[in-house]
């Protein structure tokens, strides 16, 4: 009795020892994540041609279900030997997993393209869809502006031109909505031309005894006002380094410092509604319906919403240049679709991606509250929407579609989310706001 | 190792130590594969620098050094620590001056009340704060409130503003806890041997004597549980945050639990949000092993 005591006691050690000595010895296959490279090509094949065989496609994706579902079914009846799966998840969901999705075996074959999309692109793990955009003519049926904000800051292998990581269904763009009776009461004739003039129909709206203008700063409503002057201020190719990383692009000069101040000075006159900083868009756009401002600061998304609530007392213009004959220039991204390089069916996903620029599609896109890619093929719209369609054809027309500026870095939502309410209550000033960004910026791109 | 008992029964086999343990273990594996193991995975990953996906880097404590350095994360600790003045002291306090008005005697309708204040801990947290956030809200119950009583000067968006956000957002706690904390002291009040009480009032002991002399003594260990809720309620508080104002405006309300969460699911830093939860984590710890002391020490 007294040995097997000390067997056991003995192995207890051992065992012991083994599991101190474990982690030390194993650290190198302990440590988080995996370096295995990405399988198969980087960009897909240049021919056009769809296999017979019957092929399912899984499309993963977040935004507007019935959309999705309608574009599938039309898409289907066009190539019965490919079938869709589509596989919806909630944004805030589908955002968070999207690098483990897309990095894993079972990636789906399709996947709406995201902020984390500029990572997977570089590290290969979706296709360059360059040697598509020749072949099927994306460049005619989609505006170029809008597919040249799915390069990732990326040159294609292929083509030796830009990549292109994915194609979009239905685009958006900011802009400012107004109601026109109160804007008459207040004496403002129409849409400002200059920002100036934009400045004169805020003070008006002010000295009126009006509202001028709601922001929805609680979330994300305060960004895209913020967004919205930078457009102005800034010349548009150098927004776009800024956003893609390119090295030395900076905020932190006049164009920065003059957006930063005017938001900062509309606060100080009373221009936002009062507790603008504590609005989500929701609430600050269903306020708008009631009346409580004279301008809003919202997007394309909106539109359809503010039509059947205001009826024809809405109206639409993007935000105004610093000069009458300044090109349109506006933020906007789309909903737009990757391809997985894990997918085995790149040529059937090309035929779906190919679809979606097509004139049916574009209805589909349409009667779903989206701005579609080629607005001339769909029946035209009415009343508000019909500012936007206009105030997104001058934009694509000036090569102004620019990309949000929260795709500069995954946490640059929350520094421009926290620093513009600091800005609107007037408790920071514009220089440490944009060293703020400008340090999130260069710690994300430091690789 | 204590000395084992001198005589045992003839026949019957001598105990080994090791015994116990087997008994143990079943609870003790599933207990170390989902609560220490992930613990230890989080310190491990602290280590690292890494975003969730490709390989990470060893940087060994070189995120907590970017903790100290980070004046939004030195913010967020703050602000949790102003939390934990409405998640428990005031609950408390609440719950106290609750247990005291309504122990002394028997009413009917007693079960009604519990009820009532037991409500808010029914309610998910996530639907909690977004009525909270409609009440705070620029046309919501709290301005209207104040307006009806001519008080327009103080109305404002509470949640978006600078100065109220943090103080609006503890309130929130404040509604949810105080219930909790009254039915804790309560349930401790009904074991007090009621002659005590008797004693006092013969003795000529008035409400606030017999509570402060009677009462209070008894509900030691209900003060430390409670207190040890709370405290990890406000330290470690995320959804009411998340919901209502998402940290905003500016950093008044971000809490660690919140950054925790950014850090790791929308930044792709998952080091440093391991980093930042093992500082919590031990923060935590040591406030609530500070609590249990106190409350021992006392007795």
């Amino acid at each position: 009795m007294e040995s097997t005591h000390r067997v056991r006691r003995r192995i207890a050690g051992a065992v012991c020892a083994v599991a101190l000595v474990l982690p030390l010895t194993a650290c190198d296959a302990l440590t988080p994540g995996s370096a295995a490279a990405v399988p198969g090509p980087r960009s897909v094949p240049s021919s056009t041609a769809v296999p017979d065989d019957d092929i399912t496609l899984r499309l993963q994706f977040a935004d507007a279900p019935p959309m999705v579902d309608a574009l599938i079914a039309a898409f289907e009846k066009d190539h019965p030997g490919i079938s869709v799966e589509p596989q919806y998840k909630t944004f805030t969901d589908y955002v968070q997993n999207l690098k483990l999705t897309m990095t894993s075996d079972s990636a789906p074959d399709i996947a709406q393209y995201a902020v984390g999309m500029t990572d997977l692109a570089a590290d290969g793990h979706i296709l360059d869809l360059a040697p598509y955009r020749e072949a099927y003519g994306w460049d005619e049926s989609i505006p170029p502006v809008s597919l040249d904000q799915l390069t990732a800051g990326q040159n294609s292998e292929a083509t030796g031109g830009r990549a292109l990581f994915g194609v979009p269904a239905g685009l958006s763009m900011t802009g400012i909505y107004y109601n026109k009776e109160l804007a008459e009461r207040a004496g403002i004739d129409g849409p400002p031309r200059t920002l100036a003039e934009f400045e004169d129909q805020l003070a008006a709206a002010k000295e009126a005894g009006l509202t001028p203008l709601g922001v929805g700063g609680l979330d994300t409503g305060g960004l895209h006002l913020w967004a919205a002057l930078l457009n102005q201020t800034m010349p548009t190719d150098d927004y776009w380094d800024w956003v893609n990383g390119t090295k030395g692009a900076t905020l932190e000069n006049k164009a920065g410092t003059t957006a930063s101040e005017l938001v900062v000075e509309w606060g100080r006159k009373g221009y936002y509604n009062e507790s603008a900083n504590g609005t989500a868009q929701l609430d600050s756009t269903a306020q708008f319906t009631k009346g409580d401002s004279v301008f809003l600061v919202n997007g394309n998304w909106a539109a359809g919403q503010l039509a059947t609530a205001m009826g024809d007392n809405v109206g639409f213009f993007p935000m105004p240049g610093e000069r009458a004959d300044d090109p349109t220039v506006a933020s906007g991204f789309s909903v737009a679709y990757a391809v997985s390089s894990r997918t085995e069916h790149p040529e059937a996903a090309g035929a779906f991606l190919d679809f979606l620029t097509s004139p049916e599609a574009g209805q589909i896109i349409s009667d779903n509250g989206f701005l579609p890619p080629n607005p001339e093929a769909v029946a035209k719209p009415k009343g508000v929407l019909a500012d936007v369609a206009e105030g997104h054809r001058r934009a694509v027309a000036d090569d102004g579609i620019t990309t949000f500026p929260d795709f500069a870095a995954p946490a640059m939502l929350d520094r421009l989310r926290s620093g513009v309410q600091k800005l609107i209550a007037d408790r920071i000033e514009p220089a440490d706001y944009l060293d703020s960004l400008q340090d999130e910026w260069e710690e994300h791109h430091a690789e | 190792m204590r000395s084992r008992p001198p005589v045992r029964p003839p026949g019957a086999p001598r105990r080994s130590p090791w015994r116990g343990y087997v008994y143990v273990l079943p609870a003790f594996a599933v207990y170390f594969a989902f609560a220490v193991l992930p613990a230890l995975h989080t310190a491990y990953l602290s280590l690292f620098e890494w975003d969730g996906v490709t390989l990470g880097e060893w940087v060994g404590l070189g995120n907590y050094q970017e903790i100290l350095q980070d004046a939004v994360l030195r913010r967020s600790v703050f602000n949790a620590l102003v939390l934990v003045v409405f998640f428990s002291f005031v609950p408390i306090v609440l719950g106290l001056a609750m247990t005291g008005l309504l122990a002394r005697y028997r009413r009917p309708g007693m079960g009604a009340y519990r009820f009532l204040f037991m409500l808010p801990q029914v309610v998910p947290l996530v639907a909690v704060g977004v009525t909270w956030r409609w009440l705070y809200g620029d046309d919501g119950l709290v301005n209207q409130t104040f307006r009806a009583v001519g008080l327009d000067g103080v109305t404002r968006a509470w949640l978006g503003d600078f100065g109220a956000a943090l103080i609006a957002v503890g309130l929130v706690g404040t509604w949810v806890l105080s219930g909790l904390c009254m039915m804790l002291f309560l349930s401790g009040v009904q074991k007090v041997d009621p002659s005590l009480y008797e004693a006092a009032r013969i003795d000529g002991a008035g409400p606030v004597r017999e509570f402060v002399s009677v009462t209070l003594p008894h509900l030691r260990g209900e003060l430390a549980v409670a207190m040890t809720v709370t405290t990890v309620a406000a330290l470690a508080s995320f959804d009411i945050v998340y919901v209502t104002t998402n940290g905003g405006p500016g950093e008044q309300t971000t809490v660690p639990g919140l950054l925790v969460y950014r850090l790791a699911f929308s930044e792709g830093k998952v080091g440093l949000a391991a980093a930042l939860a093992v500082v919590l984590g031990c923060l935590i710890l040591g406030i609530v092993y500070l609590i249990n002391r106190l409350s021992r020490s006392e007795t």
